[in-house]
């Protein structure tokens, strides 16, 4: 069954940039989101490549120099921002884990979680 | 074949900042910049060496991706360069360099550099610990120091993603005189070098092709309560653990490993084991638990071996 989590802010998302957040407080990040201009882009942390491993090699630390990528630093693979297609990279050809997002009228970002996935997920508020 | 160890690793990086302050905060020091690139040296002067991946004074990038561009191995004199570059110039172009070393691939693709080590003698105290019956330090010595900040010592060990192990471990044992202590069966051999006592200086990790680049890279410090402490300074920036802290089975060495920008991991470790030619190896197979005799933090699969990576569609 799915959860509906309040991520935050949109607005706390610097534009170009990548926030990752740990709704369950399971003490590290278990989803990011990439905001460019209006455009919110969610995935589960996790590659494809080594289904257990994170991302970034630091918080928040998801895109590469240029912006224009989601990196993964474990080894190295590369993916497309929209669509979550590893580009490059040991995984090429496999995908990232969508997060679905919506937006509120008050400018807040909600998530809908799989909760089996997120476990143990300790929803901030509940739909 | 007097091989001492790696003096210094090589990568062509994206983001070369953020890898700057990587390596400061892992505990290296900047020690300026040559024909390759930035340096960053632990205290013995073995060093990691960055550059941009687009830097036309770096080795040709792998076909991986993967950002290793070369390994520079110290040798203990002159004779050992004389040795190397002999048996190498038998069947592949050995380069010799202004600065005096000497360059060639292995039977990987991997490029090589040989040079008379540049390693500092380390003049520094193992931690001392006070057991029952044979206490180490004096009394009003206190063993925690919170304002402690570990430094790297030497650059230890690394570890490659390779598509043909066997092939790689012939190389380095009948070319380059390195032996084998221990064999983790479905990953590969941990291999040492003629001039040290080391239980592994390198260690191979047979992986599909499309992984071939550095694995991990590993530091030792002056012990586990220095790799405790720095881990614990590292995590608290930001800095994402992978895999610790622990303690190896072969090669006893505490482990704490992180992520880093330069798409491979990077580990404190301290404490590993010295074999000689005595030593007989041992063999098990590659699974977490064969390789951890205790760990701080679950982690179900620590590297992506035999075979394809979960997932795959090829």
């Amino acid at each position: 069954m799915d959860t509906q989590v309040t991520l935050g802010r949109i607005d706390a998302i610097p534009d170009g940039q990548a926030r990752g957040f740990d709704p369950g407080g399971t003490g590290r990040d278990t989803l990011f989101v990439v905001r460019r201009g209006a455009a919110l882009h969610g995935w589960l942390d996790r590659c494809p490549h080594e289904v257990v491993t994170p991302l970034p090699y630091r918080r928040h630390a998801y895109l590469n120099a240029a912006g224009d990528r989601i990196v993964c630093s474990a080894h190295g693979a590369q993916f497309d921002i929209a669509s979550g297609e590893c580009l490059a990279g040991p995984c090429r050809g496999e995908f990232l884990t969508p997060v679905p997002l919506t937006a509120t009228a008050h400018g807040e970002l909600r998530a809908q979680l799989p909760a089996d996935l997120l476990a143990p997920v300790l929803p901030l508020s509940q739909p | 074949m007097n091989i001492i160890g790696p003096d210094a690793l090589v990568f062509g990086v994206d983001d070369v900042a953020a890898t700057t302050s990587y390596l400061n905060d892992y505990g290296l020091t900047p020690a300026g910049r040559d024909a390759l690139g930035d340096r960053f040296e632990a205290l013995d002067g073995t060093s990691i060496v960055i550059a941009h991946k687009d830097d036309a004074g770096l080795p040709p990038a792998l076909p991986t991706g993967n950002m290793l561009r070369k390994t520079v191995y110290g040798v203990a004199d002159a004779r050992a360069l004389i040795e190397i570059a002999a048996e190498l110039g038998r069947d592949r172009e050995v380069r010799h360099l202004s600065d005096g070393s000497i360059e060639a691939a292995d039977d990987a693709g991997f490029v090589l550099g040989f040079q008379v080590t540049k390693r500092r003698p380390l003049l520094l105290p193992a931690e001392a610990i006070n057991a029952p019956g044979a206490p180490q330090r004096k009394p009003n010595q206190v063993g925690v120091d919170e304002n402690l900040n570990p430094r790297p010592r030497t650059l230890s060990h690394f570890a490659l993603f390779v598509p043909d192990a066997a092939k790689l471990e012939a190389f380095y044992v009948q070319r380059l005189g390195f032996r084998v202590t221990d064999r983790l069966v479905g990953a590969g051999p941990f291999l040492q070098p003629g001039g040290t006592l080391e239980h592994h200086t390198l260690f191979l990790i047979n992986t599909p092709p499309q992984m071939k680049g550095m694995e991990h890279v590993a530091f030792h410090l002056g012990g586990p309560h220095e790799v405790l402490s720095a881990g614990t300074r590292f995590a608290a920036k930001g800095y994402q653990s992978f895999w610790g802290p622990g303690r190896h089975s072969f090669g006893s060495n505490w482990f704490w490993y992180f992520h880093s920008p330069m798409g491979c991991r990077f580990e404190f470790d301290a404490d590993m084991d010295q074999m000689d030619k005595s030593w007989t190896p041992r063999e098990k197979p590659a699974t977490t638990d064969s390789t951890q005799v205790y760990l701080f933090q679950a982690r179900e699969k620590w590297s992506p071996v035999g075979g394809p990576p979960p997932g795959a569609r090829h």
